[in-house]
């Protein structure tokens, strides 16, 4: 991992029109809200939250697959949005999509030597012959047969798909991979192996990372650094090993309560906080902090004022009015 | 439940599905079941109730529910046990419930299929169970349609009709599976919870050995619809004995440390045609010997397991850090 | 809900009123004709020409134009048949619609019935005998085209079975307040001819909306919940299959009501919009043309209005605004 800033977004904020329930009502539904994060060379960051609290949008808002509606984001020091399509494509193979479910993000009528070509062939990588070459060797680096190329998806497993899926994301040497919950969909022993083809990967082909996940465990094993994000927002950012061991926002230290533990002796004891409620509608976001209605330290504060994301300390970055190894811990600390 | 089998003829030969699973659930208990998809363990628990409608299935065996033999039941007598004494939760809440009723209509189906409440206090026994499961403002929400909930708030409403006829046994197949973390710790706390206010026995069926950790009293491991292990699930979590169950432990990542790799089971699950004739992991088992070729039997009292490798060597292989989870 | 019912028949409204300004366009706007002599019809005199301008205001701008023709046409309802001189339009197709009416509500009274039954009858005896052969009744239904079937029938009853049909009435039509009885039996053979195809249709259309149901999850719940099978294909499979065949109902009834249950009118000598239609473009006679077209587009819009407004009593999903 370098210093060197391979994807920077600043205040990246994306909203979506949703129909009210009155006659022609709109509401926005404010799916991202104003997200700055750096991705430097070679680490993989990890973001992380609940189902709906906007990872995915921010995701494809980043590689540009969504219009920004505000915010820029710049990636080598090019600010890539506001640019056309046209010139957008050559920064595309720099950012390759990995997608959660196999199942659905192949296409099943399409064999699968094909769908590795697919982007190959768009961005005329070369002759049939190499590009058959090509496909045949990313096969063999994501540890398929080669001999498979002219099966068809349905003939794999979820695991063998998902290989596919990142050879297909591999194809025109990126620099950046997006992967959007690449394991979710799999049963664990599978996705052991996927993460672990994923590490080998990144050591062999100086791959950056943007790892998305709702389980903090898997993030927690893949990424340097995680943001947790909550309705749209980063509440939280830090290196994985110093959130794990000292979350600062209520929420991260929520969901990493929430993670099951075997209880063999290898873990740290959580209490567990089981958080009440579902992530709030995001088209009616609470005023204040956003975490406020499922926090148990919400003050007067908290219901008032939307906490910025500061970096407290070097490296990490909270936004909570109250952060918890600061001020609930400080008994602890000091004993 | 004794030696259930399970296979259903198909055109490329007889898959195996489920191979002579044995299972006890005592009153107020919480049983296991963990394996991968397709190692049989969700094909057991629904031909065990009759759901299993293939006509090219064979269920042999012998499930003794409360004293009475109940595999095999005409559907008939089947019905008043489904629903009613035993009652079932699914793996994805967002496809379990039928789009077009409200969640209280079909929950005062149920309990009026096996009751004789009128509407009127099957409604409100619906408004008390929807409160029960944590869904607030029941009164109101009984009349929402699923797809007004979010996923967590629809299992809870499979678990409130699950539980409306205060079933004995509870079978709950990948029930957070399709739920985010938070959403699985809220349920998992209210199954727990149930399990002690309404005394039912829970069979979990899950491929996640934490969510076994977080709630199982005891646990069965599967393996290509074989049971491999089963045991205390302190002690199978502990002092695992299969390599299979030693692959899935070391599987999960954790959040205290950070290894480079995970401990992985080479291959993928093999198709139930080829399950060899002798123990089933083998072609994927760092330890396969020759004495693999034949099948082991699951041994032991309390803690059980079915593998040739002697204590010693386990001992031996598990101190080199080998398997360690 | 009832916002939903109130969007749903304001958007009908719009549709309607996009139909009228295009048929009128197409009739009376196209470049290059006198739409004075597309009214007033082949071998107008001059005069008539001149009244059809001045009545149709043919000098004045387009928007003006089409009010005055809307006007004729709904309010005054005087627009006149050019090629049977003096013959208003609008009564035509007061007097077509009834016939037109009878058999097409009478017929899918007895298509619905028949394949709802059909189709359910099938589902439940999936992998017995009896589902493939009304599986196979189905196709033969579908494919027997109605005239030959019309045909067929009335050579049947009319002429070599006739002693046995000697109750049955030749064919024409008499209306449902001079005599309800001989309006049924009048109607009976062109309800059963037309409804012969639709109830295939619609018992196969169903049938495998069923049994895509009942592998659904939420049958399987249904099952752990220890409901009958009965209950389960009555109750849960059925309401949610009944969804597509409504959709296919709306089209259906729409288009039939709107004049494509021509070939039944015909064979039966039903002088219903199908008839009207089939006549006036045989006779080039613009003005019913138009009133035709406008009236078939009509009943289509309205019978999707109902529709959608029957699915979203069907299925709650479909309340939330798209």
């Amino acid at each position: 991992m370098s210093d060197e800033v391979l994807l920077r977004a600043t205040d990246v904020v994306k909203s979506f029109q949703v129909r009210g329930g009155k006659v022609g009502s709109k509401k926005t539904a404010t799916a991202v809200n104003g997200v700055s994060v750096d991705i430097l060379r070679g680490e993989t960051l990890g973001i992380v939250g609940e189902s709906g609290c906007g990872k995915s949008t921010l995701a494809r808002c980043l590689v540009q697959l969504l219009p920004v509606t505000s915010g820029s984001v710049e990636f080598r020091g090019t600010t890539l949005t506001g640019l056309s399509r046209r010139q957008l494509r050559p920064f595309r193979h720099e950012m390759q999509l990995v997608f959660q479910d196999p199942y659905a993000s192949l296409n099943p009528r399409r064999t699968v030597g094909d769908i590795v070509a697919d982007p190959l062939r768009i961005n005329r990588f070369g002759t049939s012959a190499q590009i058959d070459a090509r496909v045949r060797e990313l096969f063999v680096t994501v540890g398929l047969d080669p001999s498979y190329v002219q099966r068809y998806p349905h003939e794999f497993s979820g695991g063998q798909r998902q290989r596919i899926g990142i050879a297909r994301s591999l194809g025109l040497n990126p620099s950046l991979v997006v992967a959007d919950e690449p394991v979710s969909a799999l049963d664990v022993s599978v996705q052991a192996q996927v993460l672990n083809l994923m590490a080998d990967l990144q050591d062999e082909l100086k791959l950056t990372y943007l790892f998305i996940a709702h389980d903090l465990g898997v993030v927690r094993h893949v990424s340097d650094r995680v943001g947790v994000m909550y309705l749209g927002q980063l509440v939280e950012l830090a290196d994985a090993d110093v959130l794990y061991d000292e979350p600062l926002h209520p929420y991260t230290e929520a969901l990493l309560s929430a993670v099951p533990q075997l209880n063999d002796g290898t873990e740290v004891e959580r209490e567990r906080i089981v958080l009440s409620g579902d992530v709030p509608d995001p088209a009616e976001r609470p005023l204040g902090c956003p975490f406020h209605p499922r926090c148990a330290y919400a003050t007067d504060e908290c219901r008032s004022e939307d906490p910025a994301l500061v970096e407290i300390r070097p490296r990490r970055f909270v936004a909570c009015h109250h952060p918890l190894a600061l001020t609930h811990n400080i008994g602890k600390d000091t004993a | 439940m004794r030696d259930l089998s399970v296979s259903f003829a198909t055109r490329q030969g007889v898959v195996r599905a489920v191979d002579g699973l044995s299972l006890d659930v005592a009153a107020r208990e919480v049983v296991g079941i963990v394996g991968e998809s397709g190692s049989g363990k969700s094909v057991a628990m629904y031909s065990m109730l009759g759901l299993v409608r293939d006509a090219n299935a064979t269920i042999s065996g012998s499930v003794v529910f409360e004293g009475r033999e109940i595999l095999g039941l005409p559907d008939k007598e089947m019905q008043p046990l489904r629903g009613g004494q035993i009652g079932m939760i699914f793996q994805d809440p967002m496809t379990a419930l039928t789009p077009v009723f409200s969640v209280g209509w079909q929950i005062v189906e149920q309990i009026r299929q096996h009751t004789d409440m009128t509407k009127g206090q099957a409604k409100a026994r619906a408004i008390e169970l929807l409160a029960e499961v944590g869904i607030p403002d029941a009164r109101r929400r009984v009349d929402s349609f699923p797809h007004e909930f979010s996923g967590g708030m629809r299992q809870r409403v499979v678990i409130a009709m699950a539980l409306s006829c205060n079933p004995r046994l509870l079978i709950a197949d990948e029930p957070t599976t399709a739920l985010d973390v938070t959403t699985q710790a809220q349920i998992l706390e209210l199954m727990g919870r149930l399990r002690d206010t309404h005394g039912s026995s829970i069979v979990i069926i899950t491929h996640d050995m934490g969510v076994i950790a977080e709630m199982a009293d005891r646990v069965t491991v599967m393996y290509a619809g074989r049971p491999v292990e089963s045991g205390p699930e302190v002690d199978v979590v502990r002092a695992p004995r299969h390599p299979y169950t030693w692959g899935l432990l070391g599987a999960v990542p954790r959040l205290g440390e950070r290894s480079e790799r995970l401990a992985t089971i080479p291959g993928n699950v093999m198709s139930p045609l080829e399950v060899p004739e002798g123990c089933a992991f083998a072609p994927r088992c760092e330890y396969a010997m020759a004495q693999c070729a034949q099948r082991p039997a699951l041994t032991g009292t309390g803690h059980q397991h079915a593998c040739w490798l002697g204590e010693e060597q386990r001992v031996a292989i598990r101190s080199d850090g080998k398997g360690a989870p | 809900m009832f916002s939903f019912v109130l969007r749903r028949l304001a958007s009908a409204v719009l549709v309607m009123f996009s139909i009228s300004v295009m048929v009128f366009l197409i009739f009376f706007a196209t470049p290059g004709v006198n739409p004075a002599a597309r009214i007033a019809g082949r071998s107008a005199s001059p005069q008539v020409l001149a009244q059809v301008s001045a009545e149709f205001g043919l000098n004045r701008p387009l928007p003006v134009r089409y009010g005055l023709m809307m006007w004729h046409l709904f309010f005054k309802q005087d627009l006149t048949s050019y090629v049977n001189i003096g013959v208003k339009v609008i009564p035509q197709i007061t007097g077509a619609a009834p016939v037109t009416l009878s058999l097409v509500l009478g017929a899918a009274v007895i298509w619905l019935v028949v394949g709802v039954l059909g189709g359910l009858v099938a589902a439940a005896n999936r992998g017995r005998w009896i589902d493939p052969l009304i599986m196979f009744g189905g196709i033969a239904a579908v494919s027997i085209p109605v005239f030959w079937l019309g045909q067929v029938v009335g050579l049947l009853t009319q002429t070599k079975f006739h002693s046995v049909f000697r109750w049955l009435p030749g064919s024409g039509y008499v209306s449902f307040t001079q005599s309800p009885g001989q309006w049924a039996l009048h109607l009976l053979l062109p309800w059963l001819t037309l409804a012969t195809l639709y109830a295939g249709v619609y018992a196969r259309v169903l049938r495998a909306e069923l049994v895509n149901a009942m592998n659904e999850d939420y049958v399987r719940t249904a099952r752990a919940k220890g409901l009958s099978e009965r209950r389960i294909l009555m109750r849960h499979a059925l309401r949610c299959s009944l969804i597509s065949v409504v959709s296919l109902f709306g089209l259906d009834f729409g288009s039939l009501v709107g004049g494509a249950a021509l070939l039944t009118e015909v064979v039966f000598g039903l002088p219903g919009i199908g008839m009207l239609t089939d006549t006036s473009l045989q006779n080039l006679d613009l003005p019913v043309i138009m009133a035709c077209v406008m009236y078939g587009a009509f009943f289509i819009v309205a019978a999707s209005a109902v529709v959608d407004v029957l699915y979203a009593v069907l299925d709650p999903r479909v309340r939330v605004v798209k």
